[in-house]
């Protein structure tokens, strides 16, 4: 009995010192875990208590099942992983139909991600997934090639980041973040562009493009050729660029990119994160997100913190 | 499933040639998960940042003991990630996640002989279910292949267990056994003996699977596949490990998942 009430009181503590507000939404932690590397959430409920969560990112879904591309789909390099999935997904209508109902039991806030390749098709998964309960807000992947656009990425030019950002937001009633990519000239300037168009909040960042080759057969390792490259390899890219955009813009980020420890963690949250997604890590490590939980708290003890947002971008340069 | 930490027991290394090099690891397990023939683990020495993702590795054999587990895996040295498995010796820790994946559908050689094809290191992945065989008294026949002698992994406790009479060898520079590919003495095999009902149970290389399914199907016999594939997780969330399986699509197939639609698979569902 008293060691259930000490974990009880511990628990609570570590809620004060953890929780955080973002976009209007409570988060009992700054910890979640980043799409395409937790499925749809309920594939980790045998590693690690959901409930722990800040909330979960879902796998990248789109108004119709998509396929995926042929294997070879990832390969492993110096300090990360490349990976062209495809985004390959169920599609948003199962996703309400099949896995929501048994998610939003859990207490964590559940985030889809959703991308199209048209602004159209953005707004058609989003019209699907406002009519599922439980969801707390909507994560945007703007990376994928607008095929009206001749397949220049949403990402990469804020005219297009800003349009798919504002349809979305006229269409949504929950609060929209939109991921960034990396794989710009100047992440500031998509970032304030996302900000004006309305957006509650960002994601800071997606993988950054890459590619390996298999020097016996002289062919790229990965069928798509190229990929997106995640992992401990690309944390000082993602912390630069959360330092960059946590300074241009006034709304919240979310720090991701490779990101597996808590000393990783309270980087990003220094540089300017809010709040962070583990991506990779749960991958190699499934209780990392568990562990950085654990890490923040203690580190907030230590450092006589009441709360862990005291601590956001408190970088000095 | 469970994610722990386990303890080398025996790490042995092996050559065939010095470009083809095994191990054979024993790792010793407090929790004593379920260990099933064709499922698998996900491993990579405790606490070392390289490689970052564990390697999948079948399960080879497993002893059950009364406080503890022991499960044995052979691996083939390729990559950085078998390297750093090469490395590790006795005492030392492994992250440990499984048991990972489906079985063999044993139900489904009931009343059959079961005729076990390996090439190369896929024999790993087929000795439990041979044991598993025996145990069941369904007779199992072995065809094993590989480049050399010394890649006929698991070959002396294959012979322990089905008897040298059940075991068909086959390397292609002719070192032990037949020359040639093993799916010679299959067929060799399957046209003397046409009138028992068979089933196949296959692991090995690509090129191999896609000939026994092909011979399974001219002979109409159910063949089950067991397949590799890189993979980032183990357990379903990287969806690294597609493999094409036939679906009513306009475009014939859709990929599944091998860690967790898999890694067996009857080999008519597959959209080779």
């Amino acid at each position: 009995m008293t060691s259930k009430r000490e974990d009880k009181t511990s628990h609570d503590q570590q809620t004060d010192l953890l929780a955080i507000e973002i976009a209007g939404i409570r988060f009992n932690n700054p910890v979640t875990t980043a799409s395409g590397t937790c499925g749809y959430g309920l594939e980790m409920a045998e590693l690690i208590d959901l409930n722990r969560l800040g909330g979960i990112f879902t796998k990248g879904l789109s108004a119709r099942p998509m396929r995926g591309n042929a294997p070879w789909r990832i390969v492993e390099t110096h300090g990360g992983m490349l990976n062209a999935i495809g985004l390959q997904n169920i599609g948003a209508r199962t996703f309400v139909m099949e896995k929501l109902p048994a998610l939003r039991q859990y207490n964590t806030r559940i985030i889809p991600n959703v991308f199209g390749y048209t602004v159209e098709e953005y707004l058609e998964a989003i019209e699907i997934l406002e009519e599922g309960e439980g969801i707390d807000a909507y994560e945007l992947n703007i990376s994928c090639p607008n095929v009206k656009a001749g397949g220049e990425s949403f990402a990469n030019d804020a005219h297009l980041a800003a349009e798919v950002t504002a349809a979305v937001k006229r269409a949504a009633r929950r609060p929209v973040i939109v991921k960034l990519s990396p794989n710009v000239t100047d992440i500031a300037e998509i970032a304030r562009a996302v900000e004006a168009s309305g957006a509650d909040a960002l994601s800071v960042i997606n993988t950054v493009v890459g590619m390996a080759i298999d020097i016996h057969t002289r062919r790229p390792r990965l069928a798509n050729v190229t990929g997106g490259l995640s992992g401990p390899a690309i944390k000082p890219i993602a912390v630069r660029c959360v330092f960059q955009v946590a300074r241009a813009v006034q709304i919240p980020v979310f720090g991701i990119g490779g990101i597996a420890t808590v000393e990783d963690a309270l980087e990003f949250i220094i540089a300017g994160a809010s709040a962070i997604q583990v991506g990779t890590a749960n991958f190699y490590d499934p209780r990392a997100s568990v562990k950085i939980i654990d890490g923040l708290a203690e580190y907030c003890q230590r450092h006589s913190l009441e709360n862990i947002r005291e601590l956001v971008g408190t970088v000095e340069v | 499933m469970i994610d722990t930490i386990a303890t080398v027991e025996l790490n042995i290394l092996s050559s065939s040639t010095a470009a083809r090099r095994y191990g054979r690891l024993r790792l010793r397990l407090k929790e004593r998960i379920p260990v099933l023939p064709g499922q698998f683990a996900m491993l990579k020495p405790h606490g070392s940042p390289e490689p970052l993702l564990r390697r999948a590795m079948a399960y080879y054999r497993s002893e059950r003991y009364a406080d503890h587990l022991s499960v044995e895996f052979i691996y083939q040295i390729l990559g950085r990630g078998t390297q750093a498995l090469s490395r590790l010796r006795s005492g030392d820790e492994v992250d440990f996640l499984g048991s990972l994946g489906n079985t063999f559908d044993l139900k489904a050689a009931e009343r059959r002989e079961a005729l076990l094809v390996a090439g190369g290191v896929g024999s790993a992945a087929l000795y439990l279910l041979a044991e598993e065989l025996r145990q069941r008294q369904i007779p199992a026949r072995l065809f094993i292949g590989g480049a050399s002698c010394g890649d006929l992994c698991g070959l002396e406790d294959f012979i322990h267990l089905l008897g040298s009479q059940n075991v068909y060898s086959a390397t292609m520079d002719g070192s032990y056994g037949d020359q040639g590919f093993v799916t010679a003495p299959l067929e060799n095999y399957l046209q003397e003996r046409r009138s028992e009902p068979i089933i196949i149970f296959a692991c090995g290389p690509d090129a191999m699977l896609r000939r026994v399914a092909q011979i399974a199907s001219e002979h109409a016999i159910p063949a089950q596949v067991s397949l590799e594939s890189p993979m980032a997780c183990g357990f379903g969330i990287c969806v690294g490990c597609a493999v094409a399986v036939k679906a009513d699509c306009p475009e014939g197939f859709i990929y599944k998942k091998v860690c967790t639609d898999g890694p067996v698979f009857w080999s008519e569902e597959l959209h080779w």
